[in-house]
């Protein structure tokens, strides 16, 4: 038997400027109206008073959890879980009750008006069948969206960790600033 | 140096096309390769083309989300006429009709009125050729009434374009790179993801503005200051540098026409005033210039409202002194001013139009409005709601209003003519991007029948009042031929005179031209931006006591020309009527986030719906509409002008 090869999708949100480019490269791919947004780029802040401000970004979709809520709740079979780790609800089967929005912990998976179905991140599960990127992740311009096997996206996350380590030692040496 | 190898993208489309169209993607002036797919005529998908040097395949939101203009149902595809005002719009059956009746109506205004009766407001969406033509076209009119976004004037070209600029590949070279009222992660995320690269390789980001945008979100150092005062920032620096002896001699020496009567023109220049002037404290500024000193190769980002202010030439004489011009990783980048002049005026037998010549100085959009004399708008997007007339003022004088678009927008609704556009997607053109590379954009689609690009709007106006020899681009079916304009204008510029269109057509992937094509085109030494006596701008308008906070034009990642108006993924992002007010001014005036509010300027006021965030400081509104500078106060629907007036002077000390 063969062994579907995993793949994980990771944000890292310390890169993500809050372009939309995820979110728009989402709505062209499937086809999706103004709502629902199946990956949101979640602003947070300025927060803090004066001069001492910050703000971050924060991507966010489906966790494609590994004992996923949603697929045990729905009553038509249409959420299911694949082999390589996606969950995905079956278009042709759901009958849009939303009973996965509720089983859902995180509030991910919504109703889609335009067609009375769920509407959640499939993964690109298409594109990834071909070998291709997921739409949000090939678009993203900071490259804070990641995607590949567990292996080489933590491979990445080590070396990127590295360079900040590095860049760190770079700086104390010249004058402090 | 550290380098490393990222993971590898797999890149691509799972949609069955016939055909693959590479061009560039014209939603700003990054430019960024764009690779779409096309099946039985129509736009199937789009990806970023992964060979460009700059995109390297990616894309951003107005990048990828552009298709949905070009497909809207609302979109408008005939000429439309309105014969009296409040009826509706009438669709004509060709563009002859509508344009005969134009030019008519136009003759008479003229003749009522003067040539200064016309004003006409450029879209980017409209294309580089609508503007052209306008300017060609007011030339030959007698007026220089042509004006583009935020209300700039559409000539003369911001000074400082003779300049040398790199590709923001070369930022990772940078030890610091100094973004100065620059929203690149708004305006032009591409671009930015190269300073985020710069960033992770050590460049230090150090970034101003008056509002806490997204960028100075990313930097290391965040500087908020007054707005529009990013130019004076320049001068200050340049004058703190050059007292602690931070200045690179030689560069100055070999750059500058004059290096010691330009230094000379600092020491006298005071800095008195100046922290009230930037609203930063002397010590900042101090710090700052340090770092700039020390941090070298610099590369300064300027934003485009800076072009259009006075001293802006500061920043190419700061790079030039600096020792920053010349070096990889240093330099200035002007954003959205990436265009060389290009002299539209002459004519094609190379003498210079009548017109010509006998105009003075280019009227400020300000100017204009105080003089009255507009009675006909010609506005390409909806430049007449945008930025022409968003407080009343204008619209209310104006007799004729045409519109030339693709959306029913709020300029359309006022239209007496509206001629349908095409967008950048389904015309051919010349592109020129920030970093002064030029890309020949390649259309994608065909337009739909009715729809006509800028260049042949002004060319068949022209022929209606006998300007034809002045517009000589023609094809052999009567329609404008954008290659023979582009190649024409390309060579009346000493700049671009080398560079052939058949050329930029064939580059191969991966290959790119910058202008200027010829070795020494530029001059060795550059006329140095003087010092003025002190920083402390004009005194406060009188309107500042009744008017105390300032309204700045904020921006969208999700919006740019037009058209991002009615992309429909973009309606539940951000609100278009929000008014952004810091949560601290909104508790003194009792506002509570999404209420109605009234925006009041001197000019007039605009109801809009109050969004409660930092973003901005105290004294500073900030909305989508594009009005920037402007005094203001805002209110509740049900509050008088005065009461708030009275809680905001309260908290003033």
């Amino acid at each position: 038997m063969k062994i579907a090869k995993r793949h994980i999708w990771l944000a890292e949100a310390s890169r993500c400027m809050g372009c939309f480019g995820c979110e728009a490269a989402c709505k062209m791919e499937h086809d999706l109206p103004a709502e629902p947004r199946t990956i949101r780029v979640i602003q947070v802040g300025p927060r803090g008073r004066g001069d001492d401000l910050a703000m971050s970004f924060q991507p966010t979709s489906c966790c494609h959890c590994d004992q996923p809520a949603c697929v045990l709740a729905c009553p038509a079979g249409a959420m299911q879980k694949r082999a390589d780790g996606i969950v995905f609800s079956d278009l042709e089967k759901c009958i849009g009750c939303q009973t996965c929005a509720v089983a859902c912990p995180f509030g991910v998976p919504q109703l889609n008006t335009a067609t009375g179905k769920i509407a959640k991140c499939d993964g690109c599960r298409t594109r990834v069948d071909k070998g291709l990127w997921p739409a949000c992740t090939l678009k993203c311009p900071s490259g804070a969206l990641m995607f590949g096997t567990p292996t080489r996206v933590v491979q990445e996350i080590r070396s990127q960790e590295a360079l900040k380590v590095a860049k760190t030692f770079a700086q104390e040496e010249r004058e402090p600033v | 140096m550290l380098d490393r190898n990222p993971m590898k993208r797999s890149p691509g489309s799972r949609q069955e096309q016939d055909q693959q169209v590479r061009t560039v993607c014209q939603e700003c002036t990054v430019n960024c390769g764009l690779s779409a797919g096309i099946k039985d005529g129509r736009i199937v998908d789009v990806q970023g083309d992964e060979s460009h040097p700059v995109s390297r395949g990616r894309l951003c939101a107005r990048g990828t989300a552009f298709v949905q203009g070009v497909t809207l149902p609302e979109r408008l595809a005939a000429p439309a006429i309105r014969k009296k005002r409040g009826a509706a719009l009438q669709p004509l059956d060709d563009w002859k009709s509508g344009l005969d009746a134009l030019a008519e109506q136009l003759r008479q205004v003229k003749e009522k009125n003067g040539p200064d009766s016309l004003l006409i407001g450029c879209d980017p969406e409209g294309g580089l050729d609508f503007q052209l033509g306008a300017l060609r076209f007011a030339s030959l009119w007698g007026t220089s009434q042509v004006f583009q976004p935020a209300g700039r004037q559409a000539e003369p070209w911001p000074d400082g374009l003779d300049s040398p600029t790199a590709p923001c590949s070369d930022w990772l070279r940078s030890g610091c790179l100094f973004l100065v009222e620059a929203d690149l992660a708004v305006t032009h995320p591409v671009a930015f993801s190269w300073v985020q690269e710069a960033q992770r390789r050590g460049a230090q980001i150090v970034a101003a503005d008056a509002r806490f945008t997204a960028t100075l979100a990313k930097a290391d150092h965040a500087l908020q200051m007054k707005p529009g005062q990013g130019n004076l920032l320049g001068l200050a620096i340049a004058k703190l540098v050059l007292a602690e002896g931070g200045l690179d001699s030689k560069a100055a020496e070999a750059g500058f026409k004059d290096a010691a009567g330009w230094q000379a023109s600092f020491e006298k220049m005071s800095l008195d005033g100046a922290e009230a002037v930037l609203g930063l404290s002397l010590e900042k500024l101090q710090h700052l210039s340090r770092l700039l000193a020390k941090s070298g190769p610099v590369t300064v980002i300027t934003g485009r409202g800076l072009a259009s202010l006075p001293h802006h030439r500061i920043w190419l004489t700061l790079a030039t002194a600096m020792g920053w011009l010349g070096r990889r990783g240093g330099g200035w980048y002007p954003v959205e001013a990436g265009a060389p002049s290009l002299p539209v005026h002459v004519d094609a037998s190379g003498a210079k139009t009548e017109a010509e010549g006998q105009q003075g100085a280019a009227p400020t959009l300000a100017q204009v409005k105080e003089q009255g004399k507009v009675k006909a708008v010609i506005s390409s997007g909806n430049s007449l709601s945008d930025y022409l007339s968003p407080f009343g003022g204008l619209a209310r004088q104006l007799e004729l209003v045409v519109h030339f678009g693709s959306f029913p927008n709020a300029t359309w609704e006022q239209a007496s003519f509206s001629f349908p556009a095409t967008l950048w997607a389904e015309r051919d053109g010349l592109v020129f991007s920030d970093d002064r590379s030029v890309q020949w954009g390649g259309k994608i689609v065909e337009p739909p029948a009715g729809c006509r690009s800028g260049l042949d709007f002004w060319l068949e106006l022209a022929r209606r009042f006998g300007w034809e020899a002045h517009f000589p681009w023609v094809t052999e079916d009567g329609r404008a031929d954008h290659g023979a304009f582009y190649a024409w204008l390309l060579a009346q510029n000493p700049l671009t005179a080398g560079l052939q269109l058949d050329q930029l057509r064939s580059l191969e992937p991966g290959a790119r031209v910058f202008w200027p094509v010829a070795e020494n085109a530029l001059p060795d030494k550059i006329a140095p931006h003087p010092a003025p006596a002190t920083l402390a701008s004009v005194p406060e308008a009188p309107a500042a006591a009744d008017y105390p906070l300032a309204l700045l034009t904020a921006q969208s990642g999700c919006r740019s020309g037009d058209a991002s108006h009615f992309w429909p993924w973009t309606r539940n992002l951000v609100r278009e009527d929000a008014v952004q007010i810091h949560p601290e001014t909104a508790l003194l005036l009792g506002i509570e986030n999404g209420d109605e509010v009234l925006v009041d300027t001197p000019r007039g006021a605009l109801p809009a719906r109050a969004s409660l965030s930092r973003t901005v400081p105290p004294s500073v509104i900030a909305s989508f509409r594009g009005v920037n500078g402007l005094p203001a106060l805002v209110h509740k629907l049900d509050q008088l002008p005065d009461e708030a007036r009275n809680l905001l002077k309260k908290s003033t000390p």
